[in-house]
């Protein structure tokens, strides 16, 4: 039976899992024994005892791949997170820092080995972009290391080769090329901040100074570069400082989510959502993004709307407000808009100083210098806005430097082209016809993970270590650098960026740890560089290397002619391309993790759509799932359509990153290829879309159907005024009930554990969802099994929206176990597969559920999952070391919901006891509350009255989920605030 | 005719359609209602059988899917997580209740039409509650730990919950079942005994008299035998009532809109005996024409089955009209779209039907007509159970998809596993029937000697009475 | 003892039969049965059987079983291990009402069923009044008196009941 058959991640590919490949790979090699051949030059260089038994650990996880004889520990030493929880004691994970790159820039994380094993990717504190938060991407690409479809070895014209043949083959090409100087050599990057692949670009332009290297990244920032360069003369990079910001004004930013930083920014933007001082938030956008979500005003408009919007806010300042630096580059605008936009401007300029406006990568450089221009009027520049020298060494990577190498392709003026950018054959603008002329280079050298469009076209294949598995660096966008250390040696042989550039530099032989070491021991000097290094190691940020801020000085002549000559919003039926919240460009469509997580706003799972807002889908006669064939300058592709309430009109979002026709089990011929109609004229924003019905229908697997509250009261909203007034409304949904039956008292136990969720602050970003899944092992279970809702995550985000279908407000409530004290599930279990603790967890015995599943129906939350299958079954023996030890993994048949993290508790709980000391009020952190950037969600002992949930359960915003069935839950909720502009309300 | 209204008034002023046409002698009796089972192989009986056990295959094949590749195989999910499963062990519970009512109660009350019919209400009772009694093992995720309901002590010392209304339902099922088997095999044993001394051939007495035990018709055995069967009865009434208010407690101690009711026990047995008459009334039917059966089930016996469907299912509509009244008299939001749900929500079709196969169909019954008129009579039965399948499917999955929580609303839609645990079990029950009405006499032979002995002395009476009356009530009573 | 048979007479109707039986005990015969397709009306006074016990073996077990289903769930929930189900009370009397009453008629019902077989002498398949082929019709519409007496009275009984109006005598020999 059809629905039976799961694509779950990891089905074992036979022809293409890594053991196979690498064996037969040693064999091609030609060395006898493999082993030998293992390990050229021994572990002379003798790590200190823990590093090299960790490591000896790992050999041993690693054996449980067949095969893997050649899988050799790095020679190099690493260093463990400093704070770690008594990283080496068998049985207790060991936690390192690291760095994962977004956009090329760092983002700090911490790794969760247990024994050498890595099982949970979390945020550094101690790094800038992270601040202890963890994003969507970072905790998923734990997943991709032990995605068995990944590539092993070198691969030319299809046959295996060994990595010492391909240096030698490397250093032939080289000397090749250097005779006219690497007239004909390129090398296609992405932009990245890394000082090693820096020294290592030098040397390779200093071996062939006529070689040139182009940046491609598909979501650049390119836009916000080019603005400032015309704003201040200089592509300098903006950092929000948002906890200053009293009135922010978002033009198409979705800053909280899908923009650079969004981990810092959004933890800074979360801390002033409370009744105290709480900031304004207005958004202007097309699609409904998940900053829009969070947002007290969201201004719907077609994106090409948002510049005029912008000159219009800037009229308004300019002529009421006594701005006249901005005359010049407003342009009052009528109606409706132009009331918005004088309340916006008003609301900005009593705020001068204490205000923000931010501009979103797809909108034009224009508006970027426009908004730069403006902030600087208002006196926020240096307040609520530092700019800063770009950290990466290619600021400008879009279109421009691709469509430059595509000519030269296309001239035939190109014998070896590099390749370390993620599948451009895929990414590239459709009219450049990239996979084509990538097809006809004579040399093309591709470095993959797995294999896609591009290594289809690519004569050589080198396969790419996974972050985990690499040394390197990266600056944050301030300049920080961090120091990447790998936490295992490749599962199956792999090598970095820097390893691969090095074979052309005749460096082959180093390895990235010394190109790394050495590059800092050149900027830091000797003395005293081994325990520096120790500690950037440990510390996960090297110290004092954040650029400071520089003091800029508008051009506004420069941005009035920019304005001047900016392009007019495109006629006809708008399409948007964004950046898929969970795909982003495609290089997560293999993930099944990310595929399986509802979408934030939509609730989509393995798929995309194109969105477009129910006026629009109602002139064109369309519903949810039927498939259009979109038209745009002379391509068409089909897609299922989505309606999204709150979408501008007569536009469409078209989410990039799908429709991959090369990829593994979980990304392959998922969704629709947007990119196959992004144009470089215009690969934001364009015109002229034509939508035809095309009768057929796509099944979309959405997680929630239903986005009305029904007028019950689930999730609570305020507007900051009336709080103060709604205590006695409020007081309906928390406090004591009557009861017949006496509640047990918690008051006498040492921990009483509970949460408090803040829905003020959760802006519905699903990361909560992600670290819950990566912490207790929680199984994939496939779009078929979606489709029947029989989705596992312990924790979901539900969304409502309120107000009129055309343009909602929304909130989102994540919801998972509220461990009821008189919890219904309970006492309709015939068998005490569910029962209470002392501490008040309600606990779930797997190995006594029998599978009635009564206590499903029992619970008013519907937040138990149940195994209907064996969703185990199917796992790769490469996937099964990804599990969490600390965490039972459920049979078929068991039901199964959130814990409470109780393996956290009960770690800490042994910590401390081995102390002789009390577990603290807040010393236990839930796999949730740690991802959670905006610190929406607590955990703690409510025993405790000075914990932190202690006191938020004592907040004036509290109130419990379906308080009236007397359910005594340790959950509670925090109303969420709104803060609307009296003039637009 | 003069003398016939006092004849008749004489004979029984209530039962002017008799419930044995003519007096046949035991000897007669014995024939006639032993020819079943002595008789040749009908051809009807074979070409109806072997269908069936087409359809019993298909039910074989669903139930080894479902054990192999677990519940998944069905349309279950959450919020969904009971749908057909429950829904047919209520449904089949529900039919089980007849047999022992009919016997038990009908007994009690001294009714005389029970005698032809309580064997075959009986014999469905069992062959209902076996089905029944499966569906909560297979609709467990680990069913091959289904024992763990059962109070044993087990290694990991964990005992049942009996708060738990799961727990009272294996106790009341086995109880139920067991009880209805003890008490149709005590009324079988004399004609056990009867088919042994009139077996035909050696194997058919020696197996027959097997199960007759040893019994010789003694008067030291019906002196004791009188009182237990009628103290079986006594306690099978009680227990018939307590066992469908168990099955109603698997839904009200809950807190789901729609389950958590107090009117529920009364409503459920309602609803059990009407639709538990409305499958006797559907089997008989055709029975009695297959069998041949017709003297001794007369019209006057389906005239009182089709009066108790009809109340029943006034009673029934009752619980309609009080459960939509409780949910607005609630003030919960969530009570009341519950039952809003029903009429405006994507499964109000079902609702409807249910509607109209409860609550409009059986109305037909209040015409003397239609009780007299087998088609109608039969239709009208079948679509009764069709109709209370329907409000069980309704109550569980229709209550449990849109519960408290909107963001969490779900749809159901079975597969093709779930059909055949249905309609699977549907041959089942009528192949396990078919060889029942072949092996076993269908209508209990000693006691119509009984009731015929009754029968001659009221005749008696009235001979006395109205010597002529007597011969128009006789003329009158032999069509 | 003397080796004792069996005399089984037929009557054609039950007036005779129950005479037949009074007669019979008067004399001081104790082992007599009646054997009839339906329970003869004024047997139990024929043979002076005295009141059933069943009804007492009824309600002895229907009280122990009902005893037993509440001391289980009280000992299996409220002492041998009390858990924390909900915050409900571990011994919930109203809760525990259902299992009681169930096995009280459980209980009852069997010890009713085997109570039967026991006063029977049941199972019990084959009897010597088996012996006499005629007396299948005992199931079916004869009515048929038997008598287990001494070897010496076998004649005179048969005689008598010849007398009594008996359709048909046999005598069988009760295997010792």
């Amino acid at each position: 039976m059809p629905p039976l058959s799961l694509p779950i991640h990891g089905q074992p590919a036979p022809h293409r899992g890594p053991e196979q490949r690498w064996r037969s790979l040693a064999e091609a090699a030609g060395s006898a024994d493999p082993a030998a051949g293992s390990y050229p030059d021994g572990d002379e260089a003798a790590p200190d005892s823990f590093g090299r038994r960790s490591f000896m650990q790992l050999l041993g996880a690693s054996a449980a791949l067949a095969g893997l004889s050649a899988c050799k520990p790095p020679r190099e030493k690493v260093v463990s997170y400093v704070r770690r929880p008594a990283g080496v004691t068998p049985s207790l994970p060991g936690f390192y820092a690291s760095a994962l790159s977004r956009g090329g820039h760092a983002v700090g994380v911490l790794v969760e080995t247990h024994e050498g094993r890595p099982t949970k990717i979390e945020g550094n504190p101690g790094q800038a972009a992270s601040l202890g938060a963890a994003g969507l991407h970072e905790l998923a690409s734990i997943l991709d290391l032990y995605d068995p479809s990944r590539l092993a070895g070198v691969r030319r014209d299809g046959r295996p080769l060994a990595w010492s043949a391909f240096l030698q083959e490397a250093a032939g090409l080289a000397a090749a090329h250097e005779k006219d100087g690497g007239a004909r050599l390129r090398l296609l990057a992405e932009p990245t901040s890394s000082p090693a692949l820096a020294d290592q670009r030098a040397r390779l332009l200093a071996r062939f100074p006529r070689a040139r290297v182009h940046a491609w990244d598909p979501l650049a920032e390119d836009a916000a570069r080019v603005g400032a360069r015309l704003a201040f003369g200089r592509p300098l990079e903006a950092a929000y400082q948002l906890e200053g910001a009293d009135v922010i004004l978002s033009l198409d930013a979705d800053f909280l989510a899908s923009e650079g930083d969004h981990l810092r920014n959004a933890r800074a933007f979360a801390s002033r959502r409370t009744q105290a001082g709480m900031n304004r938030l207005y958004q202007a956008e097309a699609g409904y993004s998940v900053t829009g979500g969070a947002a007290d005003h969201r201004l719907r408009m077609r994106a090409g709307e948002v510049l005029p919007f912008a000159r219009a806010v800037a009229a308004a300042l300019a002529a009421h407000h006594g701005l006249p630096a901005l005359a010049a580059l407003g342009a009052a605008a009528a109606g409706e808009l132009g009331r918005t936009a004088a309340a916006v401007a008003k609301d900005l300029y009593s705020a001068r100083g204490r205000g923000l406006v931010l501009v979103g990568r797809r909108q034009p450089a224009a508006l970027h210098a426009l908004a730069a221009v403006v902030n600087a009027a208002l006196g926020n520049t240096g307040v609520t806005v530092v700019w800063r020298e770009p950290a990466l060494l290619d600021p400008l990577a879009g279109v421009a430097g691709l469509s430059a190498l595509a000519r030269e392709l296309a001239a035939g003026q190109v014998d070896t082209l590099i390749v370390t950018a993620w599948n451009p054959a895929y990414t590239a603008p459709a009219d450049l016809g990239l996979a084509a002329l990538l097809g006809k280079v004579p040399n093309l050298v591709y470095l993959a993970s797995r294999e896609d469009e591009t290594s289809q076209v690519a004569g050589t294949v080198v396969a790419a270590a996974h972050p985990l598995e690499s040394w390197g660096d990266l600056r944050g966008r301030d300049g920080t650098a961090s120091i990447v250390q790998p936490l295992l040696a490749p599962l199956a042989e792999s090598v970095t960026e820097l390893d691969l550039l090095s074979a052309f530099t005749g460096q082959g032989h180093l390895g990235a740890w010394r190109l790394v070491r050495d590059g800092w021991k050149a900027r830091t000097g000797e003395a005293g560089f081994d325990q520096a290094w120790d500690g950037w190691l440990a510390a996960g940020v090297v110290a004092g290397t954040a650029r400071p801020p520089v003091a800029v000085a508008v051009d506004a002549a420069a941005v009035a002619a920019a304005l001047a000559a900016a392009p007019v919003p495109p006629a006809g039926l708008e399409a948007c391309f964004a950046p898929d919240d969970k795909a982003l460009d495609g290089r997560f469509a293999d993930n099944a993790w990310l595929q399986e997580l509802p979408h934030p706003v939509s609730k989509l799972t393995w798929d995309n759509a194109a969105f477009l807002s129910p006026a629009t889908a109602r002139r064109l006669g369309l519903a949810d799932g039927d498939v259009v064939a979109l038209s745009l300058r002379g391509r068409t592709v089909d897609a299922p359509v989505l309606i999204q309430p709150g979408h501008a009109d007569e536009s469409v979002t078209l989410p990039l990153g799908y429709g991959r026709t090369q990829a593994g089990p979980a990304g392959a011929g998922i969704g629709f290829a947007a990119g196959a109609l992004r144009h470089a004229a215009a690969p934001w924003i364009d015109g002229g879309l034509e939508l035809r019905k095309t009768g057929r229908r796509h099944a979309l697997a959405r997680t929630q159907e239903h986005f009305s509250m029904e007028g019950r009261a689930i999730a609570l909203g305020y507007d900051v005024g009336a709080l103060p007034h709604a205590a006695h409304e409020l007081d309906e949904h928390r406090g004591e009930q009557a009861t017949i039956l006496p509640a047990v008292d918690y008051s006498k136990e040492e921990y009483r554990w509970g949460m408090a969720i803040d829905l003020s602050r959760c802006t519905g970003c699903g990361a909560c969802t992600l670290a819950c899944q990566a912490e207790n092992n929680i199984p994939i279970v496939g779009k078929e099994q979606v489709l029947k809702s029989r989705e596992m995550h312990w924790l979901r985000v539900d969304r409502y929206y309120e107000g009129t279908p055309a343009d909602p407000t929304s909130v989102s409530q994540p919801l998972a176990c509220v461990h009821c004290e008189s919890a219904p599930c309970e006492y309709v279990c015939p068998v005490n597969a569910t029962v209470h603790s002392d501490e008040g967890l309600n606990e779930m015995v797997y190995n006594r559920c029998v599978g009635t599943r009564y206590c499903s129906n029992n619970c008013a939350y519907k937040v138990r999952r149940f195994n209907y299958l064996d969703y185990r079954g199917t796992m790769a023996p490469v996937s099964k070391m990804l599990q969490n030890p600390d965490v039972t993994v459920r049979a078929r048949g068991v039901m199964e919901k959130c814990s409470y993290c109780v393996q956290r508790i009960e770690r800490v709980r042994i910590g401390a006891r081995s102390q002789g000391e009390k577990v603290g009020g807040d010393a236990v952190v839930s796999a949730c509350q740690q991802a959670c950037s905006a610190e929406a969600i607590v955990f703690g002992n409510l025993n405790d009255p000075a914990s932190r949930v202690a006191r938020l359960q004592q907040d004036e915003r509290r109130y419990d989920l379906l308080h009236e069935l007397g359910t005594r839950p340790r959950t509670a909720y925090l109303v969420r605030l709104r803060n609307p502009n009296p003039e637009l309300a | 005719m003069s003398g016939r209204p006092a004849a008749a008034a004489l004979a029984d002023p209530l039962e002017p359609v008799p419930v044995l046409v003519g007096r046949p002698d035991d000897r007669a009796l014995t024939a006639s209602l032993t020819g079943p089972v002595f008789g040749p192989t009908r051809k009807g009986w074979l070409i109806l059988i072997s269908v069936l056990l087409v359809g019993m295959g298909f039910w074989i094949l669903s139930l080894v899917t479902t054990l192999v590749v677990g519940i998944g195989a069905w349309g279950n999910n959450i919020p969904v997580a009971w749908a057909f499963d429950i829904t047919n062990f209520v449904w089949w519970i529900g039919i089980g209740h007849a047999g022992t009512l009919i016997s038990a109660i009908l007994l009690l009350f001294q009714q005389k039409w029970r005698t032809s019919i309580n064997r075959f209400a009986e014999a469905m009772t069992l062959f209902a509650v076996a089905m029944a009694g499966l569906y909560p093992i297979i609709h467990l995720g680990r069913p091959w730990l289904f024992w763990w309901l059962m109070p044993y002590p087990s290694t990991n010392q964990i005992w049942p919950n009996f708060k738990s209304a799961l727990p009272w339902d294996v106790f009341a099922i086995s109880t139920y079942a067991t009880v209805s088997f003890l008490f149709w095999f005590l009324g079988l044993i004399p004609d056990l005994a009867t088919l042994r001394d009139t077996a035909p051939t050696r194997t058919k007495r020696l197996v027959y008299g097997l199960f007759a035990f040893g019994w010789r018709g003694s008067a030291r055995h019906w002196h004791h035998y009188r009182i237990g069967y009628l103290l079986l009865a006594g306690l099978g009434t009680p227990l018939v009532v307590s066992v469908h208010t168990i099955v109603s407690f698997d839904f009200a101690i809950s807190q789901l809109p729609g389950w958590h009711t107090t009117i529920f026990p009364p409503y459920f047995v309602a609803g059990a005996i009407f639709s538990g008459f409305a499958m006797v009334v559907s089997l008989m039917i055709p029975a009695r024409k297959l069998m041949g059966l017709e003297q001794v089930i007369t019209m006057k016996h389906l005239d009182n089955m089709v009066k108790v469907i009809l109340a029943t299912g006034l009673m029934v509509t009752y619980g309609y009209v009080m459960e939509h009244f409780m949910a607005w008299y609630s003030g919960s939001d969530a009570e009341a779209f519950a039952f809003l749900n029903r009429w405006t929500g994507p499964y109000a079709p079902i609702w409807y039907m249910q509607l109209c196969c409860n609550v409009l169909a059986p109305q037909v019954f209040w015409f003397p007509s239609m009780r007299r008129n087998l088609v109608v009579m039969f239709v009208v039965s079948v679509l009764v159970n069709v109709g209370m399948w329907a409000e069980r499917f309704v109550i569980i999955a229709v209550s449990l998809h849109r519960d408290f929580i909107p963001a969490s609303w779900g749809m159901y839609s079975p597969t093709w596993v779930d059909w055949g645990l249905l309609f699977g079990s549907m041959c089942t029950f009528g192949v396990l029937f078919m060889l029942f009405l072949r092996f076993v006499p269908a209508v209990p032979i000693a006691e119509l000697k009984e009731l015929r002995r009754e029968l001659e002395h009221h005749d008696a009476q009235a001979g006395h009475a109205a010597s002529t009356g007597h011969g128009g009530h006789g003329a009158e009573a032999r069509p | 003892m003397t080796a004792r048979q069996y005399v089984v007479a037929e009557f054609a109707a039950e007036e005779p039969l129950l005479a037949a039986a009074r007669a019979l005990r008067g004399q001081g015969h104790a082992e007599l049965d009646l054997h009839s397709p339906v329970p003869l009306h004024g047997a139990d006074e024929a043979l002076g059987l005295k009141r059933s016990i069943v009804p007492r073996i009824a309600l002895v077990l229907g009280v122990t079983g009902a005893a037993t289903g509440y001391l289980m769930q009280v000992g299996m929930a409220a002492i041998d291990w009390p858990l924390n189900v909900g915050g409900r009370p571990p011994h919930s009397a109203p809760a525990f009402i259902p299992v009681t009453f169930e096995l009280g008629i459980l209980f009852a019902a069997l010890g009713i069923f085997l109570g039967l077989f026991k006063l029977w002498g049941m199972p019990r398949l084959h009897h010597p009044v088996f012996e006499v082929e005629a007396f299948r019709s005992a199931s079916v519409d004869g009515l048929w008196l038997s008598a287990a007496v001494e070897a010496g009275q076998v004649r005179a009984v048969a005689a008598q009941l010849q007398a009594l109006g008996a359709r048909q005598v046999e005598i069988v020999e009760d295997a010792p």
